[in-house]
């Protein structure tokens, strides 16, 4: 196995670093020059952090807001809404 | 369903040059991607030659299909089942607002890897039961003095990945724990998977926010007397 992870060029990583990159918030606004692979990764790790407290953040609401009220029917209107737009 | 899904997926993590993902695999899976998702526009389909190139199928199609507008309204609407089954299983037994919180975000996440419908590391390890890792782990780093884990990482660097710098070592492992299940692979099938994990986390703080908008505007209107 090892042998064959070894075939695996600095050209593809490099190529998925850039991929990944093209993900990240900063440079989807800016479209900055390629950074290292090193900063990519580190920017990475914080925008995963970073959606991750997000997604809590949304669970909690959610947890309030569905204490609050009957579901069912915000189920319905959510299905409206949802197929309107 | 995802038990078939992972054949195909096996495969890919074999020799590149096999004949287990035969084209005609392949195109099955392609199928089933194109039944499912319904606004992909054209996804993998047109990658399909050469027999070596597996990775093809897995670029931007399968990352572009996150930002899809169909993909986000069935994970709202599987999403706001999940979390109807978290309300009426809270109500009945005594609940913390953060047990309850707690229990969407397990949900969102499940129904998030559901979504993936089995082709990623990341939704697989989350289905199989992420609780449980997380629990063991945690038991197992408290244990071992940390001299055993660098050691480890060590032997296993000087195997594989000869030409990497410490540095680029150390925070890819801090993404290979962020990203479920994707703790201990090589670097380019964990960026592969770092980038489906983030636009599908991003989909889900999408739709997530729209339930909530939705919701809380729907709980404003309801409180209006009639």
């Amino acid at each position: 196995m090892s042998s064959r992870r070894s075939r695996i060029s600095e050209e593809e990583i490099t190529e998925l670093i850039s991929k990944l990159q093209s993900l990240l918030p900063e440079t989807r606004s800016r479209g900055a020059s390629r950074a290292s692979a090193a900063k990519v990764l580190k920017e990475t790790c914080n925008y995963i952090k970073s959606l991750h407290r997000e997604v809590d953040d949304l669970s909690d609401r959610l947890s309030e807001l569905m204490a609050t009220m009957d579901v069912d029917s915000a189920q319905a209107e959510i299905v409206r809404s949802l197929f309107r737009s | 369903i995802l038990v078939i899904l992972s054949t195909p997926i096996h495969s890919h993590r074999s020799i590149p040059h096999s004949s287990i993902t035969s084209p005609a695999n392949r195109r099955w899976v392609v199928g089933f991607e194109m039944a499912i998702s319904n606004a992909a526009g054209d996804p993998a389909a047109g990658n399909e030659g050469g027999g070596e190139r597996k990775r093809k199928r897995r670029e931007d199609p399968p990352v572009a299909k996150w930002r899809t507008e169909g993909e986000q309204k069935t994970y709202s609407s599987k999403l706001i089942e999940a979390i109807r089954r978290v309300r009426r299983s809270s109500a009945a037994e005594a609940a913390t607002d953060h047990s309850r919180s707690r229990a969407v975000r397990v949900a969102a996440d499940r129904a998030l890897a559901v979504a993936a419908r089995g082709r990623t590391r990341w939704s697989r390890a989350i289905l199989s039961g992420r609780k449980l890792k997380l629990w063991v782990r945690a038991r197992a780093c408290r244990r071992k003095p940390l001299g055993n884990i660098t050691a480890a990482s060590a032997s296993y660097s000087h195997t594989t990945r000869k030409s990497k710098p410490p540095a680029l070592e150390r925070k890819a492992r801090v993404l290979g724990r962020l990203v479920p299940g994707c703790r201990k692979l090589p670097l380019p099938t964990l960026l592969e998977e770092a980038s489906d994990y983030i636009a599908a986390l991003e989909m889900q703080v999408r739709a997530m926010s729209a339930i909530a908008e939705i919701l809380s505007a729907a709980g404003v209107a309801a409180a209006e007397p009639m």
